[in-house]
Order: C-alpha cells, then sequence, then structure tokens
C-alpha cells in the first residue's frame, strides 16, 4: 500500500515537471507592449510555484516513505515556533510576488492610451464581432441598435442614418491595427456579455451590455492574430472568432481610406 | 445491541473521584454544550435545554434573513446611481424615480404591526405564568387564558398583511407596477419579502392557537409562543428598518 | 464514562415509511444525502463524460442520444456544474457526513431539531429532481452555466433552453438554498448547544469544527444567492430591470421591456455567494482530512490550534475576495488590486494547513489503509490545484488565464479532486460505522491508484491548453483554429477521463458489495479516539441511549508517550493519559 502511494507519488510529480518543462503546448509568442512583461511575471510565478510544487510532492513522499523505517509514532503536538517560521515564509514569498506584478497591472488597466492614440470601438453580438472605425472626423456616430440595426443590410451595428457622423465610420469584421501604434479599444456588448481575447497580445476584456469599457493595447509586430470569444454567450460561442491584422502605418491608412470611400 | 461495542482494554467505569459526573463543575461554559442543566428532577431540564436550544435556532435564522434583507439593502442603494449608459460623457445617467410613498396607510400598518408584538408579548408571559402552575402541580383552570392575546396578535397581523394589499393596489392604481421603475421595483420587492416573511411567523402562530384548540400539550404551544416572539419581534423591527429606508434613502 | 442525556434519539417507529425514509433520524437523514449526492455524481459525471466525447468525437451518435448538438453541450455544461458544486460537494461533505457524524462525534445522540432536518434533506431532494427536470422542457436545459450571467440568463429569447429551462433552475436552485439554511441551523446549533460534558470548544475533533464553520458560511452566504436568484427572477418574469441595461438587439429581436440594469450586479451578488461556496465545498474535505491523517499516522495533528484558527480566517476572509472571479469583468480596475491583496492573504491560512498535514504525516508510524490513501491524495491534490490560486489572483495574468482551461483546470483539481478524494476517504473511513461491516482494502487500494493517476492525467494538461489560450465552455474545437490545433491534447485528457471514469466502477462495486457481503466491522477498527467509535458498528438507533460520554481528553492523544496502547479515547476516565 505505501509502495502504490509513493509510486503514484512519484509518477505524478516527474509526469508534471515532464509537461511543463516540454510543455508541447504553451503560450503563443507575444506581440504587444505588455505582453513581454505579463509573460516575466508568468514566468515568475512558474517557476517560484512549480518550485513549491516540487518540494511539498517531495516532502508528502520523503515521509510517507520514511514511515516505513518507524518503530513507533513520535508524539509532538506543535511548535509554534515553526509555524511561526514557515507562515511568515510563505506570507513573505507570496505578498513579494503579489507586489512584484502590480506594475505589470497599472500598465495594463490603469495608464491611458497616449493621445494620439487609435480609436476602436469593438462590439460582441451573438455571434460576431465588430470593429468600428470613426473615420476622418475622428467621431464615432450615434448607434441604436434597436432603431436601426440590419445586418443583412450591412448595418449590423445600428449605425444612425441620420447621424452625419457616422457616416465616415468603417465597420469591419476585421481588427486592423497598425504596428507600434497605441490602440484605445472601446468594448461594448449588443445582448450578451461576450469577452475579446486576442492571445497573442495577452489581451482580454469582457464586453458587457449597457457600458462601454475603455482599454489601451499596443500592438509591436506585423501579422495576423487569431481572436476568441472569452465569455460564454449562447450557442454560437465556441465559434465567436475574429482576426487582428496588424499592418504598417501606410496599409492601415490605405486601408482606413479605401473603405471610408465604400460607406 | 450493546450501546458501547468491545473496545480496547481501557477501563471504562467511571471512577469515583476521577471524574464521574458529580464531579463536574456547574459552571457555566464550563464545556459541553447544555452546561449541566441535567440534574435537576422533572421536566424542568428538558423544558429549560429545549427553550435554549430553539432560541438559538431563532437566533441563527433572524441572522439568515438579515442577511437577505442586507442583500438587498446593498442593491437597492447600488441601484439608484446605475441607470442608462451615456457613451459620449462615459457615465451612467440615473433612471431612478423616486416614489411618493402613501404615508399614512404605511404608519397605520406599521402601528398594527408594532401593537401585535405587544400583544404577543402579553401572551407570552400569560403562558409564562400559567405553565409555572403546571409545573408546581397546580393545574391552570381550563380556560384558555393565553387564547385571547393570541388571537389578537393574529388579528392584528392579518390586519397588517391586509393594510399592505392594500398600499399595493393603491400603487398599482397609480400605475406603479414592479416593472415601473427600480424604485417601485424595490418597494414591491422589500415589502412582498418581508410580508412572505412574517407570513410564516402567522403560520407558527396559528399552529400554536390550534394547538390550544386541540389541546397540544402546553408546553409545546408555549414553546412555539416563545421562539416565535423572538422571530415576531424581530419582523416589527425589519419593518421600521424597511420603512426608514424606503423613507430616507428614497433617492 | 458517561451520564443521563438529555437529548435521546429519535423514536423507532415499526412502519418502514417513518423507519426509513419520512425518519427524522440523523444517521437515515445522513445516509439519505450521501445517497442523493451518489446519484448526483453519478449523473453529473456522465454528463462530462458526454462532453469530453462530444469535444473530440463531435460527430458520434451518442445511444438514445443522438448526436450532441451545441446546446446539448451548453446544457450538460451547465447541470454538470450546477450538480457538482451543489448537489455533491455542498451536500455529501457537510450535510451527508456531518448529519451523521456530527451529533455522534459531540457525544449527543441526535441534532437539535430533527424535523428540520427531515424537511432540509426533503426539500434538498425536491430541487434535485426540479434540476434534472430542465432537461425535459421544451427548450432544454439552460446554456448560460451553472453561473448564470445575464443578460444570458435573463432573455428567454437569448439561447435554447434560457426559457423553461432557466426558471427550473432558478427554483431549483431557490430551493436548495433554503435546504441548506435549514441544515445550517441545526448543524451550529447542535454545536453551539449540544457538546458532551466536558467536550470544550478545543477539545471537538476538527471534522466538527470544520462543519461548524461551513455551516456559518452556508447559512450567511445562501441568503445571498436567494435574494439574488429572487431579483433575476424577476427580470425574467415580472419585468424590473436589476440585471438588464436597455438597448438590447437580441437575435434581432430588439429587447424593449428593460433598461437600466447592470449585468455586472449580479456578478457581484453571484460572487459573494460563489466564493464562500467554494470554501463550504471544501472546509469539510479538509477537516476529515486532518482527522484522518491523525488517525493512520497514530500522531496528533499538528498544531491543531492553528488548525482551527485557520478554519475560522479561511471562513472569514473567504467573504471578502469575491473580486477575484471579476478582474475582466469591467470592474474598476483599483477595487481588482483590493481583491488580489485580499486574495493573496487567503493563501496564507490554506498554507498554514497543508504544512500542518505534511508535519502530522512527519514522524509518524503510518497504517496505510485505504484512508489514508485517499487523505494523502487529498493532500497531494490540494496543493497541486491550490498553488494556482495565487498565480491566477494576479489580475495582469489573470486577464490572459481567465475563462480559459486554466481555471478549468484549477478549480477541478483543488474542488473537485481534492474534495472528492476527502469524500472517497471519508466514506472508507466511516464506512464500517455506517454498514457494519469493511469496505474491500485491496479494491480500494486500486480504485485510489486510478483515480489519483487519472485525475493528473485529465487535469494538469488543462494547464497547458489555457497557457495556450484554450477558452472555456466551447463546445467544438472547430471554430477557433488555434483551439482546433489543440485537439491531440484535449484527445488524451478524453482518453484519460474516460479510463479513470471507468475505473470508478471498481468504488461502486466495492461500495455496494461491502454494504451486503463485507467483512463484519468491530466498534473501532481503526483505533480512532474520537467519540463515534465507542458505539457499535452499525450504530444502534438509539444512538449513545439514555446516557452519553463525559470528554476528558482531546480528540487526538495518538502515542501518548506514557501509555501503552497507542490511542487514548476522548470519553477516557481523567485520571488516565495526560
Amino acid at each position: 500500500m505505501a509502495v502504490a502511494l509513493v509510486l503514484a507519488l512519484v509518477l505524478v510529480t516527474i509526469g508534471c515537471i515532464y509537461l511543463f518543462v516540454a510543455h508541447p503546448w504553451w503560450f503563443p509568442a507575444g506581440v504587444s507592449a505588455y505582453a513581454a512583461s505579463v509573460d516575466h511575471e508568468f514566468n515568475t510565478a512558474f517557476w517560484l510555484l512549480g518550485g513549491l510544487f516540487v518540494l511539498a510532492q517531495v516532502a508528502l513522499t520523503v515521509f510517507v516513505l520514511r514511515s516505513g523505517r518507524r518503530k513507533k509514532s513520535s508524539y509532538h503536538v506543535g511548535n509554534w515556533r515553526l509555524e511561526l517560521a514557515w507562515t511568515l515564509a510563505v506570507a513573505a514569498l507570496f505578498f513579494w510576488f503579489h507586489f512584484s506584478g502590480g506594475k505589470v497591472w497599472s500598465s495594463m488597466r490603469l495608464h491611458d492610451p497616449e493621445p494620439q492614440a487609435l480609436r476602436v470601438e469593438v462590439t460582441g453580438a451573438q455571434f460576431q464581432w465588430y470593429f468600428r472605425y470613426p473615420g476622418a472626423d475622428g467621431i464615432f456616430g450615434r448607434v441604436d441598435p434597436q432603431k436601426y440595426s440590419k445586418p443583412e443590410e450591412g448595418n449590423g451595428l445600428g449605425i444612425d442614418p441620420n447621424d452625419p457622423a457616422g457616416r465616415d465610420d468603417v465597420v469591419s469584421t476585421s481588427l486592423m491595427l497598425p504596428l507600434n501604434r497605441d490602440v484605445e479599444l472601446d468594448l461594448r456588448g449588443q445582448d450578451v456579455i461576450h469577452s475579446l481575447f486576442i492571445p497573442a497580445m495577452r489581451f482580454k476584456q469582457d464586453a458587457v451590455p449597457g457600458m462601454t469599457i475603455s482599454t489601451r493595447l499596443h500592438p509591436t509586430q506585423l501579422g495576423n492574430f487569431e481572436i476568441a470569444c472569452a465569455e460564454l454567450c449562447g450557442t454560437g460561442h465556441y465559434r465567436m472568432r475574429a482576426l487582428a491584422r496588424v499592418v504598417t502605418e501606410q496599409q492601415f491608412v490605405a486601408w482606413l481610406k479605401a473603405h471610408e470611400a465604400q460607406q | 445491541m450493546p450501546i458501547a461495542g468491545e473496545h480496547v482494554d481501557i477501563e471504562r467505569k467511571p471512577k469515583l473521584g476521577g471524574g464521574g459526573p458529580g464531579k463536574i463543575p456547574h459552571r457555566r461554559g464550563y464545556g459541553g454544550g447544555d452546561d449541566g442543566d441535567h440534574n435537576e428532577p422533572g421536566g424542568w431540564p428538558s423544558r429549560k435545554e429545549k427553550l435554549r436550544r430553539y432560541r438559538v435556532g431563532m437566533l441563527l435564522c433572524i441572522i439568515s434573513v438579515s442577511t437577505l434583507f442586507i442583500c438587498l439593502t446593498a442593491v437597492y442603494v447600488m441601484r439608484q446611481s446605475m441607470g442608462r449608459y451615456d457613451p459620449g460623457r462615459k457615465e451612467f445617467i440615473s433612471d431612478w424615480r423616486p416614489l411618493h410613498l402613501p404615508y399614512s396607510q404605511l404608519w397605520t400598518n406599521t402601528a398594527l404591526l408594532l401593537l401585535s408584538s405587544i400583544t404577543l408579548e402579553f401572551a407570552r408571559r400569560r403562558m409564562n405564568r400559567e405553565s409555572e402552575f403546571y409545573v408546581l402541580g397546580i393545574q391552570a383552570p381550563r380556560m384558555k387564558c393565553d387564547l385571547p392575546w393570541l388571537g389578537i396578535t393574529l388579528f392584528l397581523a392579518f390586519g397588517f398583511l391586509a393594510g399592505q394589499t392594500m398600499v399595493w393596489s393603491s400603487l398599482r392604481s397609480q400605475g406603479l407596477f414592479v416593472r415601473s421603475n427600480p424604485s417601485s421595483s424595490f418597494f414591491f420587492v422589500l415589502t412582498g419579502t418581508h410580508a412572505v416573511h412574517l407570513a410564516g411567523g402567522i403560520i407558527a402562530l396559528l399552529f400554536a392557537a390550534w394547538g390550544a384548540w386541540v389541546k397540544h400539550r402546553f408546553e409545546s404551544r408555549q414553546l412555539v409562543v416563545e421562539v416565535t416572539s423572538w422571530y415576531w419581534h424581530f419582523m416589527g423591527v425589519l419593518w421600521l428598518y424597511i420603512f426608514g429606508l424606503l423613507h430616507f434613502a428614497r433617492g | 464514562m458517561q451520564e443521563r442525556s438529555p437529548i435521546t434519539a429519535s423514536p423507532v417507529s415499526s412502519r418502514f415509511l417513518r423507519r426509513y425514509v419520512f425518519s427524522t433520524d440523523h444517521k437515515v437523514i445522513g445516509l439519505q444525502y450521501f445517497f442523493l449526492s451518489l446519484a448526483a455524481v453519478l449523473t453529473g459525471t456522465f454528463l462530462s463524460l458526454l462532453m469530453r466525447i462530444h469535444l473530440v468525437w463531435p460527430k458520434a451518435a451518442i445511444p438514445l442520444l443522438g448526436e450532441i448538438k451545441p446546446e446539448d453541450y451548453l446544457g450538460y455544461l451547465t447541470i454538470h456544474g450546477t450538480l457538482m458544486v451543489f448537489f455533491v460537494l455542498s451536500t455529501v461533505p457537510q450535510s451527508g457526513f456531518g448529519t451523521y457524524f456530527l451529533p455522534l462525534e459531540l457525544g449527543t445522540s441526535e441534532m437539535a431539531f430533527p424535523w428540520l432536518n427531515m424537511l432540509g434533506f426533503w426539500t434538498t431532494l425536491v430541487s434535485f429532481f426540479v434540476l434534472i427536470s430542465a432537461f425535459f422542457v421544451p427548450g432544454g436545459a439552460s446554456v448560460a452555466g451553472w453561473t448564470q450571467y445575464p443578460p444570458l440568463s435573463a432573455i428567454a429569447a437569448a439561447g435554447p433552453g434560457q426559457g423553461a429551462g432557466t426558471d427550473l433552475w432558478l427554483v431549483s436552485i431557490g430551493l436548495f438554498c433554503m435546504g441548506t439554511v435549514m441544515s445550517a441551523i441545526n448543524f451550529v446549533t447542535t454545536t453551539v448547544q449540544q457538546r458532551a460534558p466536558g467536550m470544550k470548544w478545543l477539545r471537538m475533533p476538527l471534522p466538527c469544527w470544520s462543519w461548524f464553520v461551513t455551516a456559518i458560511l452556508s447559512l450567511l452566504a445562501f441568503s445571498i444567492l436567494l435574494a439574488a436568484l429572487l431579483l433575476l427572477m424577476l427580470d425574467r418574469h415580472a419585468g424590473t430591470n436589476f440585471f438588464v441595461p436597455g438597448g438590447l438587439m437580441v437575435s434581432g429581436r430588439a429587447i424593449t421591456a428593460h433598461k437600466g440594469g447592470s449585468p455586472l450586479l449580479w456578478q457581484h451578488l453571484f460572487w459573494f455567494f460563489g466564493h464562500p461556496e467554494v470554501y463550504i465545498a471544501i472546509l469539510p474535505g479538509m477537516g476529515v482530512t486532518s482527522h484522518l491523517l491523525a488517525v493512520f499516522s497514530r500522531k496528533p495533528v499538528f498544531g491543531y490550534k492553528a488548525m482551527v484558527g485557520a478554519t475560522i480566517a479561511i471562513g472569514a476572509m473567504g467573504f471578502m475576495v469575491w473580486g477575484h472571479h471579476m478582474f475582466v469583468s469591467g470592474m474598476n480596475p483599483y477595487a481588482g488590486f483590493a481583491f488580489s491583496t485580499l486574495t493573496t492573504a487567503i493563501a496564507v491560512p490554506s498554507a498554514i494547513k497543508v504544512f500542518n498535514w505534511l508535519a502530522t504525516i512527519y514522524g509518524g508510524k503510518i497504517r496505510f489503509s485505504t484512508p489514508f490513501l485517499f487523505s494523502a491524495g487529498f493532500v497531494s491534490l490540494f496543493i497541486t490545484g491550490g498553488l494556482t490560486g495565487p498565480l491566477l489572483a494576479q489580475p495582469s495574468l489573470d486577464i490572459y488565464l481567465h475563462d480559459t482551461y486554466f481555471v478549468v483546470a484549477h478549480f477541478h483539481l483543488i474542488m473537485a479532486m481534492a474534495g472528492l478524494f476527502a469524500v472517497f476517504a471519508a466514506t472508507h473511513f466511516w464506512f464500517p460505522k455506517m454498514f457494519g461491516r469493511m469496505l474491500s482494502e485491496r479494491l480500494g487500494a486500486i480504485h485510489f491508484w486510478i483515480t489519483f493517476i487519472g485525475a493528473y492525467a485529465i487535469f494538469m494538461p488543462m494547464h497547458l491548453l489555457g497557457a495556450a489560450g484554450h477558452p472555456r465552455r466551447y463546445s467544438e474545437l472547430t471554430g477557433v483554429q488555434y483551439v482546433s490545433a489543440m485537439e491531440p491534447l484535449q484527445r488524451f485528457i478524453t482518453i484519460a477521463a474516460m479510463v479513470t471514469i471507468a475505473g470508478q466502477v471498481i468504488f461502486l462495486v466495492n461500495l455496494f458489495w461491502s454494504m451486503f457481503k463485507g467483512r463484519k466491522a468491530s466498534a473501532n477498527p481503526w483505533d480512532c479516539t474520537t467519540l463515534e467509535w465507542t458505539l457499535a458498528s452499525p450504530v444502534p438507533t438509539h444512538g449513545f441511549g439514555e446516557t452519553r460520554p463525559i470528554v476528558s481528553h482531546g480528540p487526538y492523544e495518538y502515542s501518548v508517550p506514557s501509555m501503552e496502547t497507542d490511542f487514548l479515547p476522548q470519553d477516557a476516565p481523567a485520571t488516565q493519559g495526560s
């Protein structure tokens, strides 16, 4: 029985170590400004917590093994000095880890985007993402989906046709982003809660109906990066997909102009 | 079946001087839950213990109900500052329209409920005095002394519920329904939830009254009234709280 | 040692219905809860099997059910989560074993309110049937998950199962709330009022402490949930606006009945209940583990007072951390950081418990019975699942990992697997006392091995899925390219799950066979000190009868140096031992 337990513990410990060190599936390469600091924080967590995992499982295994060599159990009711010591040690480790990550959180959520940031409005609907650009006037047109939404005519968002500011708005089903520029993403929901998740950019934010949530993004690499929905929104949740396409500034400007002309 | 089965070699007979029942100090909070009130003769031990047990249970029930209303209060306060989101100004515009409460009717209902608390207290104390006769062996005369006060309490309670129903219909006749405005939603939710809980207390008192009629054991009836009185007074305090909230935090 | 008891066991009726069905005997009710949870876990496991099969073989036709559609998958997902969290983890460790053994370990013959006890069970049973009935109404079960976020849960048009299916879910869980509060009142009153003479608070066995703290948490948390459910039901049917904002377009239909509500309000309310709920699910398991590790290591629990303090701390702090489920929700980021600090803090009492478990085992001459195997397994799984907690508590990391399989791995390891191991341990440990026979040690060891390896095989790879960005609650892998690339790992997990689930048949065979044909058990087969082992196996209907024990010792006097035997029962006379 002891053998069964020890063998099981050893197997799982080795298995887990292998799984996490070899990691056949892992984070995609980070392509946004704060991806590197997020990854660094994760690595710290990984080594700290992984180390504690191995230590604890090994301790358990060793204590179980050593029982075999004993004649009698010892009568220890406790040792408050030891309790205090290891409690403080763990608290110190965890709080050090916690506070050192504070800067990362702050950079992700507590800093406003730069004034020249590109503004994009993201709307989640069952089961489609819409990305709206304000166009040359820099102003988003008024939106009232209950009155004006007509997805079959290309106006899924319900932009008010009477609002002049809306006439140059560009609506796309892909998120076009220029390289190395701050982007202010305003997230909205049309029906239920969705969540815009761009793994490569380490970005996630819920799109909640009844609110507009502003977030910040800063892509640092060219390419196409998949977007998935990360909040259960109904039967089509698994296929609510889009693409974030990071292009050069010139390509972006050209794309925007071409689409503005079409509106 | 043996009470204690075979056991390892520890001697189990109580040793004199070693910790038998007489040696346990009868101090409050010594150790066991019921603190040694099991050595008196007659029916007292189990009655006192039973009462304490039911009171603890009732206290916990009151805590649970309080938590429900604390939660509703928090939602009430939060909802006042929510409303329609204006994306232009990036802020919420509150859609809360304060309710004009029918104060005269509400004060009448309040008076009925508080009065019922007083009459229930009379009933409870009457029953306590009766029970002293019972224990001393002097049977109380078989008139249902406690019934009038209990009956009056129930009458007042039904009066309160009838009054609340009148308040609800007067609001409805003004076009204020549960869905009209958050303020009216909360009015119906808070007063309705209170009424449902009060109804639970009424059922308990009806049971005690019916018990008097079909000659249930006096002790059980007394216990029901004793314990329900705590709940009842809590319902009164809760009503005052709800009334206060609806008035002072009307938005 | 014994003396007269004012509390006597429930009267025994000769009629079958009153004795075994509508009984107020806490032992019968404990068993009723146990078997209810067994039905729930079998159903919930079957649903998860369907989900796992569908994920990697989407076109597979299940006998009698046919091909699984996305709404079916999400319905299974919702009911799986609901059954497991409520009817398994919040039921069997607390209402199951607690109802049976709390009075016995405290040295009394019945709970405080036997009739309320019975009412609580029947309310919970009705709640179970109402929940299952959701599968059989038009639209099927709700597709919104056990968390039921509005507007999805508030608007019937938002998806199949969001009509009658969701109403049934709300009614079911509302009933469950009431049943749990009834049970909680019983637990707290019994613990406060009915401990045997000499059973000071700090002489209570640790399971009793856990049951007590868990009951207080239940009393408070389930009231909050009931309030939230009431408000959601009103939003759905009375046109109120607590959680649903205005201007919604659902499936081409304008929803004009609502305006001004906030979906975030539901999340706050739900998680203010939901986080204490997960501690309700795990605290009894922790208490049982502490207890069993002491019994089988033949040593006192290391740091008993610290364990009590940690239990209370976890319970209290459990109410302060709910925002860590909402880092991505649109909640104020400053609040996010505050919740993160509090969540990191709650890791400290949990770590104290882990150290004390390890220290209890250290220096012990262990008796390797099946309960010990499962308790050691609990410690291992709790460590593994628990360590990803501080990681997820950091909002900068949670932004990425929220709603991915990383979170699924975390809560399954620490709540489902560790919790389940505690239940298996408790079952093996208390089976002799409940049924008068022993479970098979050989089958128990095989079952342990398969389940332990299986638990790791199923849930450890999910961390990798999450790290690669695989979102939760996806009914198919075909919708997003990088997700379908992870299909091989999902397949591995499914196969591991199938093998592990098959291995549970061994437990069921062991359980039911041993109930009738197992080796007869003595009163105290494990040489345990606590009071339930002073009674015969199975416990006689009258419990301690007219008398009850007098406690003179703590509950963990094992291997006391001056003594010949290696354990000192709690009711042994005061002159013996220390």
